[in-house]
Formats: C-alpha cells, sequence, structure tokens
C-alpha cells in the first residue's frame, strides 16, 4: 500500500506547489510554516483538486479520507448524533471517544471548534480508511485534546496516515517526516534519521540535539528520554 | 453597463417588461443579446442547467394544466438571464452607492446595506453548498432526495448564525442607524443608450400593440 507523487506541480495565482515521493504504509508528518502548501498538498492527494502536471497514484488503497483544516466544513447534519452517522458510525461510540456523550442531540454548530475537531477526527479514525490524511487535525485543541488525538492516530492499526500541521508543541509517534516550505515539498525520510536535518523542529527536539541528545521519535517524551539518557 | 445607476435602473425596467407579457420578455431577451456579454455573464453551466431545468419543469406542469406554460418558460428565462448579468456584472459596494444616492444616507444607507448583505450571502451560500458537497464526497454521501432536506435544514441554520453574528459584529462597532459615505460613479455614453433601449420593452409589455398597429395602418 502506497501513494505515490509523480512530479506534482499545482499553480494557482503567483503560488506554485510542487513534490515527488512516496508515502507507504505508516504515519507521515508534513510540516511547515501556515500558508506553506500544505492544505493544497492535502486536497491534491485527497484528489480534490486536479494537479496542473504530474499525478497522485494510488497503489492497493481501498479507501481514503481527507480531515478538512475547518471541521465546520464536514457538518452535512443538524443533531450530533445524525452528523456522526452521516459518517456510517455509531453515534454511541464516537460520541464516547469524542468525550461528548449526551451532546448527540445538540445542533452540531453548537460544540465549540475544538470539540467539534474531537468528533470530526474520532469519526475519521473510526472509519479507518486505507489512507488518511488530517489536515491541521491538532488546531483549536487544549493539549489534553491533543495528546488524546496523538493517542487516537498513534492507534490506527494499519494504513497510510499523512498529517499536515504547523504543530510544534505535541505530536504523535511517526514513521517519517515531510517539509512544506513555499510549496516545495521535501522528504526528510524516516524517523528518527530524519530529526537532525528537519528545519522546522519543534524548539524541544532542537535543544535536545544541541544537547547532543538522538531522539528515537518526535515526541516530547522521546525528546526527555534521549536527554535522560545522555546525561545519565 | 459601468455606471450602476443605470445599471439597476435597465435591470428595473426589463424584469416588469418581462414579467408583465411575453412580447416585453422577448424584446428582453433581444437587449439582452445586444447590451450585456451573454455568456461571460452567465453563472457555471452546472447552476444554469439546474435553474432552466426547475423552470421548464413548472413550465411544463403549467402547460399540462392548460396554463401558459410557453409564455412562464419565456418570461422567467428572460428574467433568469437578466439577475445572472446584473449579480455577475454588480461589484461590492455599488448597490450600497446606489442606494444612498438615491435615498440620501438614512434611509439609503440602511436599504443599500441589507441589498449589500443579501448579495454578499449569495455568495457565501454558493461557497457553503460546494463545502458540503465535498463534505458528502468525502463521507461517501451520494447526493440525492434523502440528502436534501439536512442539507438544507443546515444551511439555513447557518445563514441564520451568519445573520446574527453580523448583527452582533455591527453592534460591537457601535453601528445603529444609517452611515455616510459619498458614492462615485463613473458613466460610458454606452450605458445612456442601453438603458433608453431598456424602455422598449417596457412600452411593449405595456402599450395596446393592437390600438397602435390599427392607428398605424
Amino acid at each position: 500500500m502506497r501513494v505515490d507523487l509523480e512530479d506534482l506541480v499545482f499553480s494557482r495565482g503567483s503560488f506554485t506547489l510542487r513534490g515527488s515521493g512516496t508515502f507507504g504504509a505508516g504515519v507521515h508528518l508534513v510540516s511547515g510554516p501556515v500558508g506553506s502548501g500544505k492544505s493544497t498538498l492535502a486536497l491534491l492527494l485527497a484528489e480534490l483538486l486536479r494537479p496542473g502536471t504530474g499525478a497522485v497514484r494510488r497503489h492497493d488503497v481501498l479507501s481514503a479520507l481527507l480531515l478538512l483544516q475547518f471541521p465546520e466544513h464536514h457538518i452535512t447534519c443538524p443533531t450530533v448524533a445524525e452528523e456522526v452517522r452521516s459518517w456510517g458510525l455509531a453515534p454511541d461510540d464516537v460520541l464516547l471517544r469524542a468525550d461528548l456523550l449526551r451532546r448527540g442531540d445538540d445542533d452540531p454548530f453548537h460544540l465549540s471548534r475544538g470539540e467539534l475537531r474531537r468528533l470530526t477526527l474520532a469519526c475519521a479514525v473510526m472509519r479507518n480508511p486505507d489512507l488518511l490524511m488530517l489536515d491541521e487535525p491538532f488546531s483549536s485543541l487544549d493539549c489534553v485534546a491533543k495528546r488524546e488525538a496523538c493517542r487516537m492516530i498513534e492507534g490506527r492499526g494499519a494504513g497510510i496516515t499523512i498529517i499536515f500541521s504547523h504543530e510544534r508543541a505535541v505530536l504523535p509517534r511517526v514513521d517519517a517526516v515531510w517539509e512544506m516550505e513555499d510549496g516545495a515539498l521535501t522528504a526528510r525520510g524516516s524517523v528518527p534519521d530524519a530529526i537532525p536535518s528537519w528545519r522546522h523542529a519543534p524548539p524541544y527536539l532542537a535543544y535536545a540535539l544541541r544537547e547532543g541528545a538522538r531522539p528515537e521519535n518526535i515526541r516530547l517524551s522521546d525528546a526527555r528520554e534521549a536527554l535522560c539518557r545522555t546525561r545519565g | 453597463m459601468q455606471d450602476p445607476r443605470l445599471r439597476l435602473l435597465a435591470a428595473a425596467f426589463l424584469s416588469l417588461a418581462a414579467f408583465a407579457s411575453t412580447a416585453g420578455a422577448v424584446a428582453t431577451l433581444v437587449w439582452w443579446l445586444f447590451f450585456t456579454p451573454r455568456t461571460k455573464a452567465l453563472p457555471r453551466p452546472g447552476v444554469l442547467l439546474s435553474l432552466v431545468a426547475m423552470i421548464a419543469a413548472t413550465a411544463l406542469l403549467s402547460a399540462w394544466g392548460g396554463g401558459p406554460g410557453l409564455s412562464y418558460l419565456i418570461r422567467m428565462t428572460a428574467l433568469l438571464l437578466l439577475a445572472t448579468w446584473v449579480y455577475a456584472e454588480t461589484a461590492e459596494g455599488e448597490v450600497l452607492g446606489v442606494a444612498v444616492w438615491a435615498l440620501g444616507n438614512r434611509v439609503g444607507f440602511e436599504i443599500g446595506l441589507i441589498a449589500e448583505m443579501g448579495l454578499t450571502d449569495l455568495a457565501v451560500i454558493r461557497q457553503e453548498i460546494e463545502q458540503m458537497r465535498v463534505a458528502m464526497a468525502l463521507k461517501g454521501i451520494r447526493p440525492g432526495v434523502r440528502s436534501i432536506v439536512p442539507l438544507a435544514v443546515t444551511l439555513i441554520v447557518t445563514q441564520i448564525r451568519r445573520a446574527d453574528e453580523i448583527a452582533r459584529l455591527l453592534m460591537v462597532r457601535g453601528y445603529t442607524i444609517g452611515g455616510r459615505i459619498c458614492p462615485r460613479f463613473e458613466a460610458d455614453p454606452r450605458d445612456v443608450l442601453a438603458s433608453i433601449m431598456a424602455v422598449i420593452p417596457v412600452l411593449l409589455s405595456t402599450l395596446p400593440l393592437r390600438d397602435v398597429f390599427i392607428l398605424v395602418g
């Protein structure tokens, strides 16, 4: 199971996105500053945008799902429970996982953006597609909810998960790191080898590297463990 | 047409003519062919075709029931083309400018502001329908009769919420009633000609033509 980007070029106005590479099974993080083209790449991978040249080719991917940057854009039903059903899921399980029990009869627009993000993330993860693309899954979430979101993502057993995020504080365990800068996609490679060359690495990872530590992954706990090992 | 005052005036004349009689609607269609960018002012084919299909279905039903189906089809098509032209040509703030020019900074501003909000919302609704279409595609829901009701409810709720938010925003910014703007308009000589010609369909739809021809004969 893999997704190939073959010399992808997409232009809109003065902005041009370019990218090549292969997303294999596992969790991929596409990081980069706001406005660098992450959401555009997500829409291209989800085949909601067509590239000018090049192609996105899916191999052995039977189902794909993109979690949009703004969770309210997913809403198609007037109640939270109906909204969950519209994803083809049972409301009770999803509401429990999203910590929204007893909110089933509420208008989804009455949920805060953070609650709505938890709801859509739970729906997307529980649909369990072969290819799951998450555009800014941590935005609008508090630290506790971000950690829970990370657990949900890490809990996905198989398939390809691609996270598009500028988050630099709470991150899940990932298998590969990519960077997007001014529309150019760069593969940094597999983790942990990719960490030293990651330009937008979180400050705690940069600190750990400066101190001579070699974190196993990109989470804060990985940096902390690596520092502990270094310092004995 | 560059001058929004003449554009809206012409649109009002032509709407009246197209609504009043089939002859007026045909004359309006001829005017549309001569004085608008025609196909360049039309919406996407999918949107236009769905609107025409709705009009055609109503016309068919009317004709089936012994009503003036063909006349309805011609008149409503003329109105639709007129509406899409005015919508495509009207820039942000123009309606507010015309309303203030015509009715002053108090009543005119109020009416103009409401009209501007309505026009802006049309674009927002179009965007939201597109977002819902994407959301449905992502969820694997095929658009159909069963999905129309929840979508319509969600769209209405979204619009009510948006109206409420805008009202709060105006209040927070200290808006009470009226406002002061100095609208400026640029007119093209062709605008005047087009406006004068827009009177012809009105005459055709309101004057008793048979009597005119008898007089001439």
